[in-house]
């Protein structure tokens, strides 16, 4: 919807995030489909520097000044089409096994869970999952956070590989 | 509205298209500005009749087309169609030239006629002030710019892979402002990566005109340390081109002998927007309202992308695209009797600085009484592949913001 006020103060996020932030890139995240609380909490991560991105930080202090709830609106309510690019089905088949250990928390089919406060994984690019896992495992996204002890611990205990066929995993799901 | 074609002998030159009942925009330029504003006025109010004036049929992208230069990328990767503007969102799309503007009268001069708007978007670009260096029109093609993406590139890559092993290429940078900062110091990693890999024995001379690297200069300097073939020379403006001889003159009377010469020349707004007046007291750029992007000097006119001056953004297309959107969206309401929102733009950079590392420069702004005033400068804490991958996520992204 176009005459929606979040519209246009979204609408400068397109130039990275794909139309309607249906990102068809491998490694940029989707924003169509994503919980608001989720988007609102990625924001404030980024705006204070808690979780570092040169690009995300100056764009989530705009998007602060020009009100989130109506961002996080507006890609909460866009359709989610999962990420086109290719990936290999033996490394989706090992993902599915190795992925027992996630399901915990962002649930079986990856679809995330607010009351553990895991978003989605579902459908996003997995050039983009992967690099969010290896930021974890250096402790580099959101460093010190005590919330994300036990993912961060989890996390050390994957060989890189195996992180890999996670992504395909989740990446495939939603298609 | 036709769509071109071959020039017609009609004798008497008339209104291109008279029997129009519903409000038309007009944008001047399908570049990284002006295709964007078309589509998102389309977009935003279907009823409005959306008229683009673009004198080439393919839109080729400026950015990462120093890579062309290094033969990392092919100009055909850089190279799309407007089908999807046409096809997608009904923009009318004439593949001809503005030659006036007559904003009293509302009405774009074309070659066979006129076309009346009710609102006009120019987005020209730029074009070069050669005339500043001497001897630079006379040296042709002998000595190119590479700075409007399209068959220069192509040529000036073909220049640098037939350049003797032990060569000097020699990259003169002009003095602020031009259309994109970083992209000098991007073209001369470009160039330095290439001799470092295929003629070792060649060098790469750069004469700028500005006291300084003029953007992300911590970041291009470290990036140099790969380049030893890499010699920099701040403060040093080039006034004389002898094609003949090979050499270029400075302002303090320096020669320099080079194999390949690459002059980008100063700019300014171009011809169409200077023709019509629509630039200030220099005669180069054009000066508009912060929120509408209306000039300051023409009603109903709005101009975006490099052809402005005064928002404190840099000539970027990221700026452009970002323009393009905001004023579009500032048309559809004022036509529909709606205040525009305002709304700040956003710029990122990525500059290539070998064939797999990339790093950049991100601003934010809002908007303060009326004016865009910026929130944050930020950097990428260094080069990395990393960073490649996001670049190559912006221009997929951009690129179909843009076009599709
Ligand atoms: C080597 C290089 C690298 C760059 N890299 C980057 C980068 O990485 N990131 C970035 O953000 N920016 C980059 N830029 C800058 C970017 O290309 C420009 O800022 C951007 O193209 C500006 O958009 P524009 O719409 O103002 O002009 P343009 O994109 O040049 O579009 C202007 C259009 O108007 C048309 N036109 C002109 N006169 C008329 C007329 N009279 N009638 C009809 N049509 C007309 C032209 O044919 C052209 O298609 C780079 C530029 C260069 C040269
Ligand atoms: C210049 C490119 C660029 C622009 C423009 C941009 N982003 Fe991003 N965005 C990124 C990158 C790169 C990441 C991944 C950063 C990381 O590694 O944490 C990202 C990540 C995000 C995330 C995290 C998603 C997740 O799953 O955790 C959100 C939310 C987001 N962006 C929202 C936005 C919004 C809203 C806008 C517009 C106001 C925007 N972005 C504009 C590049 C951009
Ligand atoms: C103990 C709970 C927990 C477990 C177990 C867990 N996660 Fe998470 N995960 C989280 C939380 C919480 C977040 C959100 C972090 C934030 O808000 O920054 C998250 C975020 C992520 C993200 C970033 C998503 C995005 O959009 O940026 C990825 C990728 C991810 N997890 C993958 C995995 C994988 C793969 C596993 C199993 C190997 C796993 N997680 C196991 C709690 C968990």
């Amino acid at each position: 919807p176009v005459d929606t006020p979040g519209f246009t103060k979204a609408f400068s996020c397109s130039a990275c995030h794909g139309s309607a932030g249906a990102a068809r890139a491998d490694a940029v995240p989707i924003l169509a489909g994503m919980p608001a609380w989720y988007l609102k909490k990625a924001i404030d991560d980024y705006a204070s520097g808690r979780r570092p991105s040169p690009e995300m930080e100056p764009f989530s202090k705009m998007v602060t000044t020009l009100g989130v709830d109506d961002v996080a609106a507006y890609f909460a309510t866009q359709k989610r089409e999962a990420s086109p690019i290719k990936l290999d089905r033996a490394a989706i088949a090992s993902g599915r096994t190795a992925a027992t250990q996630c399901a915990g928390c962002h649930g079986q089919d990856g679809r995330g869970d607010q009351a553990k406060g895991t978003p989605p994984l579902a459908g996003q690019p997995a050039g983009y999952l992967l690099n969010q896992m290896k930021l974890f495992k250096a402790d580099k996204r959101s460093p010190g956070d005590a919330n994300l002890t036990a993912l961060k611990a989890l996390m050390k205990g994957v060989d890189d590989p195996t992180l890999a066929n996670l992504a395909a995993y989740y990446a495939s799901l939603g298609r | 509205a036709s769509t071109g074609g071959a020039p017609t002998t009609t004798s008497t030159p008339g209104d291109l298209a008279p029997n129009r009942s519903g409000r038309r925009v007009i944008v001047i330029g399908g570049g990284w500005g002006g295709a964007t504003a078309a589509k998102y006025v389309r977009m935003q109010d279907p009823a409005i009749e959306v008229v683009l004036l673009e004198p080439n049929d393919k839109f080729i992208s400026c950015p990462f087309s120093n890579l062309v230069v290094s033969g990392v990328r092919s100009i055909e990767s850089l190279t799309f169609g407007y089908d999807g503007l046409r096809k997608q969102h009904g923009v009318k799309i004439m593949r001809e030239s503005a030659t006036a503007i007559e904003p009293d009268a509302h009405r774009v001069r074309l070659a066979r006629g006129f076309l009346t708007y009710d609102r006009l978007i120019v987005a020209p670009g730029i074009d070069f002030q050669t005339e500043q260096i001497e001897g630079l029109a006379a040296a042709g093609d002998r000595v190119l710019h590479a700075w409007k993406a399209g068959p220069q590139t192509v040529a000036l890559a073909q220049q640098l892979k037939e350049m003797p092993d032990d060569g000097v290429f020699v990259l003169s940078v002009p003095p602020a402002a031009y259309r994109c900062p970083p992209g000098p110091y991007e073209r001369a990693c470009q160039v330095a990566w290439y001799l470092k890999t295929r003629k070792p024995r060649a060098k790469l001379i750069v004469l700028d005109a500005n006291q300084n690297v003029i953007s992300k200069p911590a970041l291009f300097r470290a990036a140099w340390q790969a380049y030893p073939n890499l010699e920099y020379r701040a403060s040093n403006k080039v006034v004389k081109v002898d094609a003949a001889a090979r050499e270029l003159t400075t302002e303090f009377g320096d020669k320099v002998r080079y194999d390949v010469a690459n002059v980008i020349p100063p700019q300014r707004a171009a011809a169409i927007a200077v023709q019509a007046d629509l630039v200030g007291v220099d005669k180069r750029w054009c000066e508009v309202n912060h929120v509408t992007y209306e000039s300051v000097k023409a009603k109903d006119v709005h101009v975006v992308g490099d052809s402005t001056i005064g928002i404190p953004v840099p000539k970027s297309g990221t700026v452009a695209n970002s323009m393009g959107k905001i004023a579009a969206t500032a048309v559809v309401n004022l036509l529909n009797g709606r205040p525009a929102p305002e709304m700040p733009p956003i710029n990122t950079c990525y500059s290539w600085v070998s064939d797999t590392e990339v790093m950049a420069v991100i601003n934010a702004y809002r908007i303060d009484s009326g004016k865009v005033v910026q929130i944050e400068q930020k950097l990428t804490p260094g080069q990395s592949a990393l960073y490649a991958h996001h670049a190559e996520a912006w221009a997929t992204s951009i690129w179909a913001d843009i076009l599709a």
